[in-house]
Formats: structure tokens, sequence, C-alpha cells
């Protein structure tokens, strides 16, 4: 791609390439990684829905189901949505802002190293004799501690969060200094891409919380070999307090950058520019703000927060919300929509989404939430949104700028498929999980009561059809990789500085670049030339 | 009322705005889809900005979340307020089962995930539970109630419940807890005030 390692030998590339500070580079080794862990946590969620289909103990042990859903949880979250969001910015900041490098690349390229080594800690688990860690994605005090999870397996859990945890961070600092520092001239800060803004408000979300799950691990590390860290009730409940309020946050980490990406795509297949701008920059800020002050409401049930307070400010969520779904609406009224393979998955987030969002209210308010919370009402909630809304950003973002990253298209006979094939089993698998939730069915269990069988049927159908459309889509990459389609600079008729380039972009991203007057350059320069309005 | 009813209450009014705010969002995209699709001559808007619309639109959620806010805070007022002279029933929660103390009555209820317990409560009058835990966080839930609260260790929460319904309802523990997690069930028998008085004259 770069001619500079041409000549060498293919363990020195593979050198190389594993030692670059090209924040593209970094990017897309952030990419293999969380994809790796995505399918494994994948694998992990196919074993249990096998599990489930059927009531009784069919193929898995209590203990082993335990490590089924706790590695699966954590592993999507620590180690796929959050990096994988993470890695989007770190590879598209930098060309939106016009820039020529990311700020501290070694950085970048530590924090890529930190997460990798968590992750793969994490996992490790699974040889060590205790097995993995077993104690859900929150490892709640006292469950948590040496007398309830003693074990080798739980120590590493600790230990990868915390390391993949920073990882993350360093990652978010890298992206926040270079849009601080290193946008290129005329690239104001209401002139900053959709894409971008969304990357700079979730950087501010890492650096406000993910410190505080490092040392929530540190302080539960030292709670396992010398104890009396966490003692009793309120020590309990302080650790929640440390765990949520890294835990809120990080749902819009794993959110924000794909509403940017779904933002990007929408604009460009419908030819228009994004719809209120400012309108949504506002929106972006309160929302932040917002997440901020809502961790309380993951603990409703625990009799020990102020739950008035915290439902007031998880129900206020649904404002700034509200702003982003009627942008995203309104910018494709009046438009000329094209319905390629990205827009589909930007349309399926839209609708996906809003199910979990709808259904988030529901469990802001504190008598509702006493019914479905610890249920699999829960679980159909935030799967709607991480699932069907945040993983359908992504493959969105990913279709859409697959062409940029390699220089090859995507195909759209099969990317369409993998589109359908992924919105039916995400429905299948996890609509019936509203019911069973409602119906009495609680979280992390590996058995449940016989009634519930045909519901629970239905979702691991659903989970094979998911599994269906993730082969579609890899099928795709490697079709497309292998037989490849060129893409040109502009596949897409694109308006922001990242199309601008080569594809994929040179080492120092630009030669040149078109001025800079508003959020949307390349189409200010297209109406420029046909004579529109500008 | 029952925390059955509160829940019914609340949550037609939830499920109602949500559904209705879903239908007119995928209505509203399904007719720009179409109506908006690129075809031969089709010529983008450049109209970017409404900041009436956002701020109109703005206004609109907030009354929803006030209304919302309004009826979630009167609800949980209400299943907050303690009453006169309930039953009390004292709730411990043990990895994994229940032990279930009517406290001055001399009557205990023990079990666990090999040998779920069951207590009876009497119907329509409201019952005090006090609710703790021997070792990690539980919680005890009854779907069919509604209602669920966690047990912690060191930590003793305090709720009424009415049952309505005679019958059998089905309890369980809804915070992972360990092993037998799933297997930590319990049963609550809505008697009579006469069978009340046999079942807790048989258990004494």
């Amino acid at each position: 791609m770069d001619g500079s390692a041409s000549v060498a030998l293919p363990a020195e590339r593979a050198v190389g390439w594993l030692a670059s500070t090209d924040h593209k580079r970094t990017a897309a080794k952030i990419a293999v990684a969380s994809l790796f862990f995505f399918g494994l946590s994948g694998l992990l969620a196919l074993a249990m829905r096998a599990e489930l289909a059927q009531p009784g103990l069919q193929l898995v042990s209590d203990r082993s189901y335990d490590e089924l859903f706790t590695m699966h949880g954590s592993g999507m979250i620590y180690l796929f949505l959050t990096p994988a969001a993470l890695g989007l910015g770190l590879y598209l900041v930098p060309l939106q802002v016009g820039a020529a490098e990311v700020a501290a690349p070694r950085l970048a390229l530590g924090g890529f190293w930190l997460y990798l080594c968590g992750g793969l800690a994490m996992y490790l688990g699974f040889l060590t004799d205790s097995g993995a860690g077993s104690d859900t994605w929150t490892a709640t005090i006292p469950l948590s501690s040496s007398t309830h999870s003693p074990g080798v397996g739980m120590d590493l859990w600790v230990i990868g969060v915390a390391l993949a945890t920073l990882g993350s961070l360093l990652i978010a600092l890298t992206i926040l200094l270079t849009i601080v520092r290193l946008r290129a001239p005329g690239m104001t800060m209401l002139r900053l891409p959709v894409f971008s803004w969304t990357m700079l408000v979730t950087t501010f979300m890492v650096l406000a919380s993910f410190p505080v799950l490092i040392v929530a691990m540190g302080l539960l590390l030292a709670e396992r070999h010398l104890g009396g860290v966490f003692a009793g009730s309120t020590g309990s409940i302080a650790y929640q307090h440390l765990f949520w309020f890294y835990g809120h946050p990080v749902v819009y980490v794993m959110f924000f950058p794909f509403v940017g990406a779904v933002a990007e795509v929408v604009a460009t297949f419908s030819r228009k520019r994004f719809f209120g701008y400012r309108a949504l920059v506002v929106s972006l800020l309160l929302f932040t703000a917002l997440s901020m002050a809502v961790w309380g409401h993951h603990m409703f049930a625990t009799g020990a927060v102020q739950n008035q307070y915290f439902s007031l400010t998880s129900h206020l969520l649904a404002v700034p919300a509200g702003i982003e779904y009627l942008d995203l609406i309104a910018t494709m009224v009046g438009g000329a929509i094209l319905f390629r393979t990205p827009m589909l998955f930007a349309l399926g987030f839209i609708c996906q989404f809003l199910i979990g969002g709808l259904t988030g209210i529901v469990v802001a308010s504190p008598p509702l939430d006493y019914h479905v919370n610890g249920s699999f009402f829960i679980v159909a909630h935030f799967h709607y949104t991480l699932f069907a809304g945040s993983l359908f950003g992504l493959l969105a973002g990913v279709h859409y700028w697959f062409p940029k990253a390699t220089g090859a298209m995507l195909r759209e006979g099969i990317g369409k498929l993998s589109f359908w094939l992924l919105a039916i089993g995400a429905n299948l698998t996890f609509f019936p999980m509203f019911l069973l939730g409602f119906d009495g069915m609680p979280r992390r269990v590996p058995d449940y009561a016989p009634r519930l069988g045909d519901l629970n049927l239905l979702s691991s159908i659903g989970a094979g059809v998911i599994a269906l459309g993730v082969l579609a889509f890899l099928a795709n990459v490697c079709v497309s990789l292998r037989r490849r389609v060129p893409a040109g600079d502009d596949p897409w008729g694109a308006q922001t500085l990242e199309w601008a380039t080569g594809s994929p972009p040179p080492r120092h991203n630009f030669d040149s670049l078109p001025p800079i007057a508003s959020y949307a350059p390349l189409l200010d320069r297209r109406e420029a030339r046909e004579g529109a309005p500008a | 009322m029952s925390t059955r009813q509160d829940f019914d209450g609340l949550f037609s009014l939830y499920l109602g705005i949500g559904i209705a705010v879903a239908v007119v969002v995928f209505a509203t995209v399904a007719f720009v889809l179409i109506r908006y699709r690129a075809r031969e001559g089709r010529v983008p808007s450049t109209r970017s900005e409404a900041n009436t619309l956002e701020v109109g639109a703005a206004a609109l959620i907030v009354a929803v979340v006030a209304l919302l806010l309004f009826r979630t805070f009167s609800t949980e007022a209400k299943e907050d307020s303690s009453s006169a002279e309930p039953v009390r029933i004292d709730v411990t929660a043990f990895q994994w089962g229940w032990r279930f103390d009517y406290p001055g009555q001399g009557v205990s209820v023990v079990g666990n995930s090999n040998d779920p317990p069951a207590f009876a409560v009497p119907g329509d009058r409201p019952v005090h539970f006090s609710l703790t835990s021997t070792d990690v966080i539980h919680a005890f839930w009854i779907p069919e109630e509604r209602f669920k609260r966690a047990a912690i260790p060191g930590r003793v929460n305090d709720f009424d419940l009415t049952f309505e319904t005679p019958g059998g309802e089905e309890g369980l523990c809804s915070e992972f807890c360990g092993l037998r997690h799933s297997g930590m069930r319990f049963d609550v028998w809505v008697l009579s005030d006469e069978s009340y008085e046999r079942w807790m004259a048989a258990h004494r």
C-alpha cells in the first residue's frame, strides 16, 4: 500500500506493520483485534443460546454457563464495542480535521498494545484451573471477593479489564489532542464534521469515567488479596457507585461514534448536508453532561440511592436523543435518497435503536424498573441499543469507509444480504426477550421455567440467523479484498475531507486540502461548481 | 392498591406513549424514504437548519417527560409509604436459598435450591417485608407482583406488598449470586384469612 516497505521480507513487513505509529495502521490493528474479540465473544453467545433453546441443562454446567455470559458481556463491552468505536475515531478524526498525523501517535500505539494484552489476559482465564471470570461484566462485591470467587482466573479478569480500559483511555486521549491541536487552517470547531464532534464528546466521557473503572479494578484486586477495602454494606454499595460511574457513560461511548457514522452516511446518501448541525452539537454536549449524572438508575432496586434524582436525569436524556432523531430524519427530508448498503445499515440503526431508546425510558422509571431490572427485559433493551443499534451503526460506518481504508469497494449484493440476515436475526433474537423478562425470566440463568420454552427457542433460532449474517459480512470482506473493485478517492460523492485524498490515504494523509468553509467542504465545492445556491 | 396495580397503571402510560412515538417515527421514515428516494431529475434541497423546529421539538419532549416524571414520582411515593399494622415477614437470602421468619409468631420457613421454600401471606392485606442477605447480594423478585428489591448483606431493605389474587405465585432471585443462582426460587401462597391462620398454626 505504501512503497516504503516493498523491498522488505514478509516478516520484516509484519513487524513494521505491528510497530507502525501511523494512526491508520494503529486503527487497523484495533479493527483486527476487536473483530477477533467480537468473534470469540459471539461464539460464547451462540453457546448460551444453544443451552437456552430448551429448559433444563443440556450442554454446559452451571459453572461454564457463568463463564460464558461473563466473558460474552465483558468481551463485547471492554474488548469489542469500546475499542472499535475509538479505533474508528483514531482512523477518521485526523483525516476529517485535515491533519497529517494523530497527536501523540506512540501513545495511541501503546494504547492498542495495552488493550490487546488486557483482552488476552481476560480470555487466558479459560486456561486456568479456576476457569475464566464468572462474576458478570460488573463483578459486584461481595460476589467477586476472594471468599466467593477464589482463583487466578478472576484475577486475570480484573487485571485484563484494567489494562484494556487503560488502553482505550490512551487512544481516546490522542483523539482529543488531535481535535484540539491539529485541525487544519479554517477547520473551526463549528466546521468540525458531525462524526468528529461525536468523537470529541466521546473522548470527554472516556476521560471522565474510564479512570474511575481503572481505580475500581485496582481496589478490587487489593480487596481480593489484602481484604478490607469494600467492607460491609457500605463497601458493596460504594463499589457499585464506582462501577456505574463508569458503567453508564461507557454505554454512550459505545453509541455516540456510531450516531456520528450514521449521520455521515445519511447525509451522503440523501445528497444533502446534515440538518440541524448546531442543534446537534448542543444536544451532544447536553447528552454528555447528563450521561455523567444518571449512573444511579442501575441501582434503583438497591434502595440505597436517591431514586427520584436519577430518574429525573435519566428521563431528561430523551430531550437530546429526540433532537438527534429529528436531525437524522430531517436530513433525509427533501433529499435524493440512495439505498446502498451503508444506508441500509444506517436506517436499521435508526429504526432498531429507537426500540432500545424507548424501552430505556421505561427502565428510567423506578416503579417499572423494580419489575424488569435484572430480567431478560433488560437484556432485550440493551441488545436493542448495543447490537441492533450500535453494531448496525458500526457496520454502516464499515461499509461506508471500507473503500477509503482499503481502496476496494465492498460488494453490494452480499452486503445487502448480510444486512437483511442481521436485521431479521436481531429482531428474532432480541424481541422475544422483552416478553420473557416481563413473564419472569431472570438474567444469567442456564435453566428456566418450562412455560418459557417456545420464546427461548425462537430467540435461539434468531441467534443462528445472526451468525449467518456475520458470515455473509466476513465473506463480503474476503471476496472484496481478493477480487478488488477499485474505489477511487470518493466513490460515494461524500462531503468531508477524508474523501479528498487517496484510497487508502498516503502516510501523510493529504497532498493538498480544499478550502474549508463549513462542516461539509466537499459538498461546498460541488455546489460551487454546479452554481447552486450556497 | 397492590404494586401490581401501580405498575400496570404506570406501565400502560409508558407503553402507550412509546408505541405512539415508534409508530410516528416509523411512519415518517417510511414516508420520507418513498417520497424522497433518488429519481430522475430530483434535486436535493439545500435547507439545513430550522432552529424553531428544534426548540419546538425539545419543548414537546420536555412536556412529555414532565408528565412521565409526575406519574413516576406519585407512584413511587405510594410504594414507599408504609401501612399501619401490616403482617411482618423477615426475609433472609443466602447462597442459594431463602429463609422467611414471622417475628413474634414462632414461624419460620427455610429452603434452598434443592428444596425451594414456600411461605404464606394473607390476601388483600399489606405485608411488610424486611429483606437482607447473609453472604452476597441477591434480589427478591415476585414477577406477578411486578416488584423486586436487592438483598444486601449488612443492610435491611423494608417494603410493603399487598397480594390480591388468591393462589400460588413464584418468586426468584434476580441478581446473579453464584453457582446455583438459577435454582434460587420460592413460592408464595396467597391465602384467605382462615386458611392463613391454619397455615400458621400448622407451621408453629
